[in-house]
């Protein structure tokens, strides 16, 4: 494993961990958005860095780029979700999402 | 014939899309409800019509593409249906025709809306159902489960928004586990498509980056459980389903999560992780946690789709119980067991939509005796509530002795004998269901109920005549098996 592969593969996981800090850590339902967006940015580095390594880049590339499209669906559902709780609540705090228990 | 049933599968939902989105919206409702029927039963006639071409020609299964040429070049995408996939084809018809027949009672003015969602998802599952590579599982994957989100989201309410953001947020964890563990796998492989990756992986162990693919299997395992929502992953479930409107609950719980989640695990399991036997004690743990989990937390439950939900994570168990014992035996208990649990569950939200619809609660503590006044849902609920429980000779007994059979035979006897053990508490959770909705006294408040009319009691009715029917031919299917030399 050369340096380089290194260098990306701890950026990932850094990356992933940042994601996954951030998820459990914030009451923001903004930020919980945000949080899952550098996860899977994340995951775009891995799939670049596999069609590095494998030497099919126009597979990697194309997988990436229908990842990237897919996920600002994600994001903007999420959002819209995200605000229509903004006008129901009146703030974004997930603690008072409390109607669901059992 | 055989292009035009294939193609139906992916074409027929796009087509109907575009429709829908040609007709007004005042307007629209009632066409497009009809559109939507018109759509789930020619896919359940297509799914029966390549069954039986299938069994004619003797294959294993048919290979087709859409508007492309697939032996114009080396590696282009290809579409298969096998008859695991064509049951499961199946099952989507069949619970997404139970979902228009919920509709068209409860969903009001948003019936459009619902209905163009509806031919999404089914696009989606559909999909997941006819793919050969990790690529396009990935994008159907997501068009589900973005599809699924905005409905359970779809009146706008308190709850529902509130159960679509946490699937939401669970779902895109899982996508991005599911997505990571395809990288890493990628990084070993050079190529998405399932075959050359089972070819590729087969010699993992000497691989240049053999402990990435250690953490890609985990990642993978990790990723499908959260979409399948099996026992210690399963969160967001309980909630999504309960707060999802009536129609869609019975679409979740009848065939979304076990598509997005089980279908897609079993089916990259069997073509891509071929003979790993570590994977599969894995699923097997995780499959007796579900069982043993799912079964004991519903028996304290209050709210009637609660209940269900975690009836759901239970039987779900069952399924992955059935794939990872890795037998032949096992795999097809899981395929009838994924039959049935869509039989039957969907019978079953589609009851708690009709008590809904018709006393406006789906707590259990305010209901009672309800057994008088809506007799057809009572029935229906009792048939359904038996088959679950794996009582003979309704259709869920006999998946389940398969399933048990097969993890006795293969893994463990302690196994099999766990799965049967939790067979009895599916019983209890159900009898305390049954006591307080349906048997009993009648409550004061009630007494002015009325049976729900119309397409729902339709839906129930029909459901219930597949359980019964489906359990009492089963034994020609295990006579089948039986020449087969499986049995």
């Amino acid at each position: 494993m050369n340096i380089v592969s290194a260098i990306i593969l701890t950026a990932a996981l850094l990356m992933i961990i940042a994601g996954m800090f951030c998820l459990v850590r914030t009451y923001n339902l903004i930020r919980i958005i945000i949080a899952i967006e550098i996860a899977m940015k994340a995951i775009t580095l891995l799939l670049v860095f596999a069609g590095a390594v494998n030497g099919n880049m126009a597979l990697s590339q194309t997988f990436v780029i229908t990842m990237i499209v897919i996920e600002v669906i994600v994001a903007v559902v999420a959002a819209g979700i995200a605000i229509s709780l903004y006008h129901k609540n009146g703030n974004v705090d997930i603690r008072e999402l409390t109607n669901l228990k059992g | 014939m055989i292009t035009f049933a294939t193609i139906s599968f992916l074409g027929l939902p796009l087509l109907a899309i575009l429709l829908l989105n040609v007709v007004s919206k005042k307007t629209g409702g009632a066409i497009s409800i009809s559109v939507g029927y018109v759509v789930a039963i020619i896919q359940m006639i297509a799914a029966v019509v390549c069954m039986a071409l299938l069994w004619m020609h003797g294959k294993d299964f048919i290979e087709f593409s859409l508007f492309w040429d697939m032996n114009a070049t080396l590696g282009a995408a290809k579409l298969s249906v096998d008859l695991f996939s064509l049951v499961v084809l199946f099952c989507i018809g069949m619970v997404s025709l139970a979902s228009l027949l919920t509709a068209k009672k409860t969903i009001g003015e948003k019936t459009l809306n619902y209905t163009n969602l509806l031919m999404v998802i089914m696009l989606g599952m559909n999909g997941i159902a006819v793919v050969t590579d990790l690529f396009s599982l990935y994008v159907f994957l997501e068009i589900t489960g973005i599809a699924s989100f905005v409905l359970i989201a779809l009146l706008n309410d308190k709850r529902g928004l509130e159960g679509a953001f946490k699937y939401l947020v669970m779902s895109a964890i899982a996508s991005a586990l599911i997505l990571g563990s395809f990288a890493l796998i990628f990084t070993q492989t050079g190529s998405l498509v399932y075959g050359d990756v089972a070819k590729a992986l087969a010699d993992w162990r000497n691989a240049q980056y053999a402990p990435l693919l250690i953490v890609g299997f985990v990642m993978f395992i990790a990723g499908f459980s959260i979409k399948a929502g099996i026992a210690p992953f399963h969160g967001w479930l309980p909630d999504a389903y309960q707060s999802a409107p009536a129609s869609v609950s019975v679409l979740l719980g009848g065939i979304v999560t076990k598509m997005a989640g089980v279908y897609a695990l079993i089916r990259v399991l069997n073509s891509v992780f071929v003979a790993m036997p570590m994977i599969n004690n894995t699923l097997l743990i995780l499959g007796l946690i579900s069982i043993v989990f799912g079964a004991v937390a519903a028996c304290g439950q209050k709210d009637f789709k609660r209940i269900l939900a975690y009836s759901s994570i239970s039987q779900i168990g069952y399924i992955i119980l059935g794939v990872a014992s890795g037998s032949l035996l096992g795999f097809v208990g899981a395929m009838l067991h994924f039959f049935n649990h869509a039989t039957f569950k969907t019978t079953l939200f589609v009851n708690s939509a009709a008590v809904e619809m018709q006393t406006g609660t789906t707590d259990i503590d305010q209901l009672g005796g309800l057994q008088a006044r809506m007799p057809v849902t009572a029935v229906s609920s009792i048939l359904a509530f038996l088959s679950m429980a794996g009582i003979p000779p309704l259709a869920g007994f006999w998946s389940k002795l398969l399933i048990i059979i097969a993890v006795w035979q293969s893994v463990s006897a302690v196994g099999g004998g766990i799965a049967l053990a939790a067979s009895i508490f599916t019983a209890a959770y159900f009898l305390i269901l049954q006591r307080k909705v349906f048997f009993g006294p009648l409550e004061d408040h009630l007494t002015e109920v009325t049976e729900a009319k119309g397409t729902i009691s339709l839906a129930a009715v029909l459901l219930s005549i597949v359980t019964v029917a489906f359990g009492v031919l089963f034994p020609v299917i295990l006579n089948f098996l039986h020449l087969q030399g499986i049995l």
